[in-house]
């Protein structure tokens, strides 16, 4: 059950928009116990009951590939935005522009580093969507075929692979665009910046709702998940290697929900 | 079987009179049932709004009811959560997994439901649609035939561009009441649409968007079917469009059409990206709409402990650090997954050629299938290693239980079966992720 603890708490800590459109985890788990159990009796036959099994996988593929193509139509329009809304207050405000204004300018621009951030988060935790899923949809899979003795995994995931919502490179190229972006549009870091800001990180407190909040859960959810377990097998994934883990624990002070 | 039959039919009784009384009071009913798995494969949480989830079963005798097109919101978080409180076991279904699970019951088989969609179709007069042959369409899927899937996807999206084509908030008043008469639509712009219809499926979007027309019967944001995916390069041309047109105020859906001239695009995709469009556009200070609300209390703690401490940019680069870091790590586990299912992939390729050879040989272990083994691609040695040893131990397992004369028939079951079984363990196998470990426990099973 870790896994579906886990999706769990990703979940709640998502964006709220976002909660319905994930695996419905826990509800395939049961059906798929039922499944197993209901075999025995011959009255609903195996070749039905994975085909219900299937009908179901497939629709929710379907809401995962609507709701992530919808998003992803989102991402390409504000990134094209976030450029025009760039170049506008660099060409009015900036130096060279019409009505040249620091205050303005640096007002500005701080607003847009502050969204292009989010827009940055947001791309990301969707793509971190687009693989929960999967790995959600592998491990109900894997269960199946163990319950039920069936072959179902092997090519019901590899359909799985090619579907718009595990294709993720188009919001991976925005997201490598964006941090290009936030390079450009974010002052170079000086030496004393940097040593400040070693020390105050842990001064650092993340509480409420938030795109950062989201991130921290993702990052942390997805070592959890990845630690081992007793089904380790050719299929699984190896431990993560995350660098950063301790300073993203601590990211997690007064979480109410800790991630553990 | 007897009683499942039964039960739908009085599900069928039930529900074809009262359409509109349906989402709710159906969940409910059919939590009632008695039957555990039609329980459960019935049970419709019905997240797709305005539609007979089960009476649409028998196609043909409830005509009208049935050709309800599908109708969701996407963003209807206060109905989809009532209805999942109501139901507790099962995810949003929609009506069309209700549709075919019912025929499977009651018809045993797909056979019915295509038939009552061919004689549907005849009545409303559509134009047949082959699926398009989309690098993106899932033409190949489930358990269920695509086919069926995909006329029951045309006729839908067939329906839902009707109701799109004549008044564009059918899906808001739609949203609200259950009840749909697209009777009243049926007649009129049949014309527009099928010819529309062809057109689309021809999918000659090269350079620019994709359209991804799955084979799976959609349970969200039906106007979208086939779904259309979005390129940047096709946002470029759209801008471009947009500004010859006078900006995203004066142009028009139609306008912006006809001026991006690309094949398959419908009014309706470009309706529904000019509305996002000029959400985008006009909400820069409010920060890109949705994302302020989410991002308020990040913002206040920011400027309450941060401001003071490190300062906004600083707290930013540090989100944008552990933003990278998720990302990367998305990548590379998306990549490992790839990778899982390939080599997956592979070892299964191998034992079917192995099936292949011994069912030939009337299952005598022979040299050949060894050199079947050898050209293994370098990049993936440790587990095909594995395979490797694995499928000489199914060999040297054959050989072992006896190629005795008039054997051929055992063998090859034994064979098929041996294959299978192997598959099977690969897939369940729950030893040690270690390559020596890995192959000693298959020899191990395979000898019971």
């Amino acid at each position: 059950m870790k896994f579906g603890k886990r999706l769990k708490q990703q979940i709640e800590e998502s964006l709220p928009a976002w909660r319905d459109k994930f695996l419905s985890y826990k509800e395939l788990k049961k059906l798929v116990r039922q499944i197993s159990s209901a075999e025995s009796c011959v009255e609903y036959g195996k070749a039905d009951a994975e085909a219900e099994f299937v009908h179901l996988l497939n629709n929710e593929i379907d809401k995962f590939n609507v709701f992530f193509m919808e998003e992803e139509e989102d991402f390409i329009i504000r990134h094209k935005e976030l450029q025009q809304r760039i170049k506008r207050v660099i060409e009015t405000w900036g130096p060279n522009g019409t009505k040249p204004s620091e205050a303005e300018y640096k007002d500005e621009m701080a607003k847009i580093r502050k969204d292009i951030v989010n827009f940055h988060g947001e791309m990301v935790l969707l793509v971190n969507y687009s693989n929960i899923n999967y790995t959600g949809l592998a491990k109900i899979l894997k269960k199946y075929d163990k319950r039920t003795g069936g072959l179902l995994r092997l090519p019901f995931i590899q359909k799985v692979l090619q579907q718009p919502f595990f294709i993720t490179d188009l919001v991976s190229k925005l997201v490598k665009e964006c941090e290009n972006i936030i390079d450009e549009v974010f002052p170079v870091e000086q030496e004393d910046e940097e040593e400040i800001v070693k020390e105050q990180r842990e001064a650092i407190t993340v509480a409420g709702k938030g795109i950062f909040r989201n991130t921290v859960a993702a990052l942390l959810s997805m070592q959890e998940i990845r630690r081992g377990s007793s089904t380790y097998g050719h299929f699984s994934l190896p431990p993560m290697d995350l660098p950063d883990s301790d300073l993203i624990h601590s990211f997690q002070l007064n979480s109410p929900i800790p991630i553990v | 079987m007897p009683s499942s039959f039964l039960a739908l039919t009085s599900f069928k009784d039930k529900y074809s009179t009262s359409p509109s009384s349906f989402q709710v009071s159906s969940g409910r009913e059919v939590m009632e049932n008695s039957a555990s798995l039609q329980e459960s494969s019935l049970a419709p949480s019905n997240g797709t709004l305005g539609n007979s989830s089960l009476s649409p079963s028998i196609v043909t005798d409830h005509m009208c009811a049935s050709a309800l097109p599908h109708v969701q919101h996407s963003h209807n978080p206060a109905f989809i959560s009532q209805s999942s409180r109501d139901l507790a076991s099962l995810p949003p279904l929609d009506a069309s997994f209700s549709q075919s699970t019912a025929s499977l019951i009651h018809t045993q088989g797909n056979k019915d439901v295509s038939w009552s969609l061919d004689r549907l179709q005849m009545f409303l007069d559509l134009p047949e649609n082959t699926p398009a042959p989309n690098q993106l369409v899932e033409s190949s899927t489930g358990v269920l035939a695509s086919e069926d899937h995909n006329k029951k996807t045309n006729w839908q999206e067939w329906a839902d561009d009707l109701i799109n084509v004549v008044d564009p908030d059918w899906s808001k008043i739609l949203d609200n009441t259950n009840v749909l008469n697209p009777r009243v639509e049926v007649p009129k712009p049949s014309g527009d649409i099928s010819k529309q219809q062809p057109q689309f499926h021809q999918n000659q979007l090269v350079p620019h968007g994709e359209f991804s027309s799955h084979a799976y019967p959609s349970s969200t944001a039906p106007p979208t079917k086939p779904r259309m995916r979005w390129t940047p390069e096709l946002h470029e041309a759209f801008l471009e469009a947009v500004n010859q047109l006078g900006g995203s105020e004066r142009a028009t859906p139609k306008g912006i059409l006809k001026l991006m001239n690309v094949e398959g695009l419908t009014i309706y995709h470009v309706k529904s990206h000019l509305q996002k469009y000029r959400t985008a556009r006009y909400m820069p200070e409010t920060s890109e709409g949705t994302s302020e609300k989410r991002i308020t209390s990040i913002e206040e703690m920011k400027s309450i402990d941060l401001k003071t401490s490190i300062g906004i940019t600083e707290a930013l680069r540090l989100q944008v650090e552990v933003q990278k870091q998720l990302h990367e790590q998305l990548e590379i586990q998306r990549n490992l997954q790839l990778r899982i299912e390939e080599q997956g992939r592979y070892l299964q390729m191998m034992f079917e050629k192995q099936k292949k050879v011994e069912d030939e040989k009337g299952g005598v272990p022979s040299s050949a299938s060894d050199d079947l083994l050898a050209p293994l691609p370098g990049s993936k040695h440790p587990p095909c290693n594995n395979g490797k040893s694995d499928s000489e131990a199914l060999e040297q397992d054959h050989s072992r239980t006896g190629i005795g004369p008039g054997n051929a028939g055992t063998n090859e079951d034994k064979s098929s079966s041996g294959v299978s079984t192997k598959l099977k363990m690969l897939e369940t196998e729950s030893t040690v992720h270690d390559e020596s470990g890995f192959s000693v426990s298959k020899r191990a099973r395979t000898e019971k």
